[in-house]
């Protein structure tokens, strides 16, 4: 992807292919997602490590707190019996953040794969057709795409199609347009600094990218990967919902 | 250098970020909420524990709390038993130091009695004795002669036997 700006253009690159394994690609994104893999398993590990029924420790705690937490959601968003779905949104949440995050340090965001959200939005959609097949059974779950109304049938398959590509868009777009706008950004600011003939060392580009990097990364990491969960939770809890909500 | 396009769907990456995070969900459903869901279960049926425990306690007092109770009445009954008891043997006693008094009393008086009852005789018959020897003396004189003792001394005797007797009380 290229911007013209002026003379010069900029090119926004997708993620950089590192090597080739049995015709499949591992990219810089594959390779960063080991790295964020990492993070978060030496974090689980560390914080559950050596647990302690009665004198837990601070990281003791925290883990507690992110479990209860997590649960909490859960069971309120969709209902106590779907509280196995609470590991998952807890690996979607810690994924997502932590893969956004990851541009901070100047590496080139995991969500900001547009591969990534997808299978994540195709892990949903799929929980979400198992959930409704769970709660309707097969047939109920065929006829389902014709309620309330035949004519509406196409509209319904293409609604619960619709589901993982706005979800896998919305958290890519956001995040991939914080990439084009940062590297848009440096490139502005290393020329403003060689318009002022400071070639060799760039001083705008320290200190600046910073303050949009809070937005970008930070706020934006944040608040996708809370959405791209709440979203999955809402979803998956509707497709199998409480008896009483039903019956209610 | 390859770069994918910034806009891609590339397999290689779908898969290999789906076993990602499978594996990633694996450790985090075993490690994080595994342990700490058990710590918390762990700690929930502590705790269940301890209310059962003091529920039992409770329990166990109450029970006492009766036992104790039962046994200060029964203690209270026994005293009381044990009171009414003393009171009616104290009562025995009396009535059996009082009766063997009247009796020693009333034995006195029979003896009193007896006494009173030898004495006036004795009197009575020395009174006899002292007129019969009056009325002799008196009849000597005045008749103014010898009379036969022997003879009149029968006489004699029966009127002072009824003397002595009712006609005397009579007067």
């Amino acid at each position: 992807m290229g911007f013209r700006l002026g003379a010069e253009e900029v090119v926004v690159n997708g993620p950089k292919v590192a090597f080739k394994i049995f015709g499949l690609n591992v990219t810089e994104t594959v390779i960063l997602s080991w790295v964020v893999m990492a993070v978060i398993i030496g974090l689980v590990l560390f914080m559950t490590h050596n647990m302690s029924k009665d004198h837990p420790s601070k990281k003791q705690i925290v883990a507690e707190w992110i479990v209860e937490t997590v649960n909490g959601m859960v069971r309120d968003a969709m209902g106590a019996k779907n509280l196995v779905y609470a590991p998952y949104m807890a690996t979607i949440f810690s994924f997502s953040i932590f893969g956004s995050l990851i541009s901070v340090l100047g590496l080139r965001p995991v969500t900001g794969d547009f591969s990534v959200t997808l299978t994540w939005a195709l892990m949903t959609f799929f929980m979400i057709q198992y959930a409704k097949i769970k709660n309707d059974g097969v047939l109920g779950y065929i006829v389902g795409f014709s309620k309330p109304i035949a004519l509406l049938t196409p509209i319904n398959i293409i609604s619960e199609l619709a589901t993982p590509v706005s979800m896998s868009i919305r958290h890519f777009g956001n995040v991939a347009s914080g990439i084009v706008i940062t590297q848009l950004l440096y490139f502005a600011l290393t020329s403003l600094s060689r318009g002022l003939g400071m070639e060799a060392f760039p001083v705008f580009t320290i200190g600046v990218p910073a303050v949009l990097s809070v937005y970008f990364d930070l706020f934006t990491g944040f608040m996708q990967a809370f959405i791209f969960t709440m979203l999955t939770m809402a979803n998956v809890g509707a497709a199998y919902p409480e008896e009483e909500q039903t019956a209610g | 250098m390859e770069f994918l396009s910034f806009l891609s769907i590339d397999y290689g990456t779908i898969i290999l970020v789906l076993i990602n995070t499978l594996i990633l969900f694996l450790v985090i459903k075993h490690f994080l909420f595994g342990r700490v869901n058990a710590i918390i279960e762990s700690r929930q049926a502590d705790v269940s524990k301890t209310y059962e425990e003091a529920d039992k306690s409770m329990t166990h007092a109450k029970e006492l709390e009766a036992n104790y109770n039962e046994l200060l009445a029964s203690a209270k009954d026994e005293s009381a038993e044990i009171v009414k008891k003393a009171t009616k043997k104290a009562q025995d006693r009396s009535d059996e130091i009082i009766s063997s008094a009247k009796a020693e009393a009333s034995g006195i008086i029979t003896r009193a009695n007896e006494d009173i009852e030898r004495e006036k005789q004795r009197a009575m018959s020395e009174m006899k004795n002292e007129i019969s020897g009056i009325a002799m003396m008196m009849a000597e004189k005045i008749i103014k002669k010898e009379i036969n003792q022997k003879d009149h001394e029968a006489l004699i005797n029966d009127f002072i036997e009824n003397v002595g007797d009712e006609v005397w009380q009579q007067k």
